[in-house]
């Protein structure tokens, strides 16, 4: 879990398995003048720094560490999230888990941007309401930016 | 004498006078009696006169009687002499036809002898064909029964009067318990969900219409539900048979296809694996190459702009053929999902021409684009896209520098939509064109020169068209340089004018 926040700026999650693919989203969104969060697996995102040690206690600086992610997740404007992720959970799983938590956060817009084309995972995606589905290879990170700069104003 | 005279007279003289007198008395009453008896003769005789003439009479009359019996005898036998003239005529004349009858019989005896003779021949004919005809039945009955596939016939009622070993042995079913029972009755086909075919829809009754049913495609299989609920996919071909135009009867060959279902079941799992797999690290280089492009990393030099730029068209290409490569396997393999709503064919077209316009512009193209009103209409706008997609790009592709590209949408008659698209361009070559549509193909003409293309494209656009029940054809003649797509699609719902 990574965080780059500025203040007054619209802030992104991207969660985003592949190392390589993630930091070139990072750097473009903070190019394109976006406060970035990223994660690589679902449960980073809701369980972050929070993992228990082998004697099943959590450190202290780990709390203070989770605390601050809270909070950066509160500031949360859009979303750029994978299908395919670290760990045994989805993108589905995320949107799902996400949704639940209600309030403002079922508000934020959510961007797939995902290789997988099956219609079956797409009708999923847009019948828990998310924005847009983008099949990965085919859409220039300016184009997603652009999108994600026209939804949040 | 006198009397005074008297003489006389002895006494024995008078006694002599007085016995005189006295016989002479006698004589006279003798007469009187005989006179009576004259009279009563006489008056016999009269009567008798009578009764002659009376007899007299009745026998003239009876004589009369008798010539007119003669006569009547003499007509009748005249008539009868005419008769008999009559009569021996014909005795003649069939005395003739008895002969002919001889003759004829004669004949009919020997052609029945004939006959008979060649009767027999027949018959051992007959008996020799029948045995050959019932080896031969035998062999065809015992090669369908051993068919490997299953195989079910039925009458024109639909009721079964042939089955096979591999369908008794696929569906649990004895021949003695299914022969003469209705099919569709009999055995129960369902849906992927479980829901068994209506009557209507069951294959054999669809036969019996006169249609050829067959599964195309995985997409819609049938599955048979034996005894113990369990169940398998069949691969089904149902044909009606036909004698002199009327259908008789039906024929069924079916087969289980589980195997091929799991082997299809790996393949569109290995497909799905295979796009994301590939997709990655072409997503990569794409995004990793777009920020260097824009200087987002540092100036590139020229040289460095132009290597790179090379690098990016590769990759775009390599995805471009990734994404064909998946709508080909979900095409073959059925899985190419239709997905109708309201759309805009004029603005989805407008969009993708806007997409295009870069390669236009790149090869100085002189486009014009003439859209017709088109009510908003019930498609699924991703084959649309694909559609106007492919054939335009082709379009721009195929045609030279400073050529000519007009495209056109209108409605081609009440009930469908016609997308023209012409170029001026290189063509089809003749002898080439019935090979368009085929996968992975391109002409001679076009590979000699400086494009670029996948030899799916049109073979992908075919199966999209036509799936969605439109169709797809071109023009391409020497007279008039380049080509001309026609593609009709159906309206299945016009949702606003």
């Amino acid at each position: 879990m990574k965080t780059q926040l500025t203040k007054n700026k619209k802030t992104i999650l991207v969660i985003e398995d592949e190392r390589p693919l993630l930091e070139v989203v990072n750097e473009k969104l903070l190019e394109n003048g976006f406060g970035v969060i990223t994660a690589r697996s679902v449960d980073q995102v809701f369980n972050a720094m929070l993992d228990k040690n082998n004697l099943g206690i959590i450190a202290a600086s780990n709390i203070k560490q989770a605390l601050d992610h809270l909070e950066n997740l509160e500031q949360v404007d859009a979303i750029w999230l994978d299908h395919n992720l670290l760990g045994k959970e989805n993108g589905i799983d995320f949107v799902k888990k996400f949704k639940a938590n209600g309030g403002r956060w079922n508000k934020i817009p959510i961007f797939v941007i995902s290789n997988t084309e099956s219609s079956e995972t797409i009708k999923s995606y847009v019948d828990l309401g998310i924005s847009k589905y983008y099949v990965k290879s085919n859409h220039k990170l300016d184009s997603i930016i652009n999108d994600i700069n026209l939804t949040l104003n | 004498m006198n009397k005074n005279q008297t003489i006389s007279i002895s006494d024995d003289t008078i006694f002599k006078l007085k016995i005189l007198a006295e016989e002479k008395e006698s004589v006279r009453r003798k007469l009187i009696v005989t006179a009576e008896k004259l009279r009563l003769k006489a008056k016999q005789l009269a009567i008798t006169a009578e009764e002659k003439e009376s007899v007299r009479r009745k026998l003239a009359i009876t004589a009369e009687k008798l010539v007119a019996t003669a006569k009547e005898k003499e007509s009748v036998r005249r008539e009868l002499v005419i008769t008999a003239k009559k009569l021996r005529l014909k005795a003649k004349q069939l005395a003739v036809t008895a002969k002919e009858k001889e003759s004829v019989r004669r004949k009919l005896a020997i052609t029945a002898g004939k006959l008979k003779k060649s009767r027999e021949t027949l018959e051992r004919k007959v008996i020799e064909r029948t045995k050959s005809l019932e080896m031969a039945r035998a062999k065809e009955e015992a090669i369908l029964l051993s068919i490997g596939d299953g195989l079910i016939a039925t009458d024109e009622k639909g009721q079964i009067i042939l089955i096979n070993k591999t369908a008794e042995k696929l569906l649990e079913k004895q021949s003695k318990d299914v022969m003469g029972k209705i099919f569709s009755e009999t055995i129960l086909l369902e849906d992927e969900y479980g829901t068994t075919i209506p009557l209507d829809k069951h294959p054999v009754s669809m036969a019996l219409l006169g249609n050829k049913i067959s599964t195309k495609n995985i997409a819609d299989t049938i599955y048979h539900a034996r005894k113990d609920k369990s169940r398998f996919p069949l691969a089904i071909m149902v044909t009606p048979v036909t004698l002199e135009k009327k259908v008789i009867g039906t024929i069924k060959v079916f087969r289980d296809i589980t195997n091929e279902h799991q082997i299809d079941r790996a393949k569109t799992e290995f497909v799905s694996l295979a796009s994301h797999q590939l997709r990655t690290p072409l997503s990569t280089v794409s995004w990793y190459t777009e920020m260097l492009l824009e200087g987002n990393i540092g100036c590139l030099n020229e040289k460095q702009k132009k290597y790179l730029t090379e690098v990016y068209r590769g990759n775009q290409r390599m995805i471009e053929l990734v994404n064909a490569l998946l709508d080909v396997s979900r095409l073959e393999l059925g899985t190419f999902t239709i997905e109708p709503k309201p759309v805009d064919i004029v603005k989805l077209a407008k969009s993708v021409i806007h997409e295009q316009t870069p390669q236009m512009d790149y090869r100085k193209i002189k486009f014009s684009f003439l859209p017709e009103k088109i009510p908003i209409i019930d498609a699924d706008p991703k084959l649309i896209r694909m559609i106007v997609q492919n054939i335009l790009s082709n379009a721009i592709k195929y045609t030279p520098e400073g050529g000519k590209v007009e495209a056109s949408i209108s409605l081609a008659d009440k009930k469908n939509i016609i997308f023209k698209v012409s170029d001026s361009g290189y063509g089809i070559p003749k002898n080439q064109q019935d090979k368009i549509f085929t996968k992975l193909f391109r002409a001679d003409n076009v590979r000699e020169k400086d494009t670029d293309g996948t030899g799916l494209g049109l073979y992908i656009v075919k199966s999209v068209v036509e799936n969605s029940g439109g169709k797809i054809w071109f023009e391409s003649t020497r007279e008039k340089p380049g080509t001309t797509f026609f593609v009709t699609l159906p309206i299945k719902r016009i949702i606003s004018e």
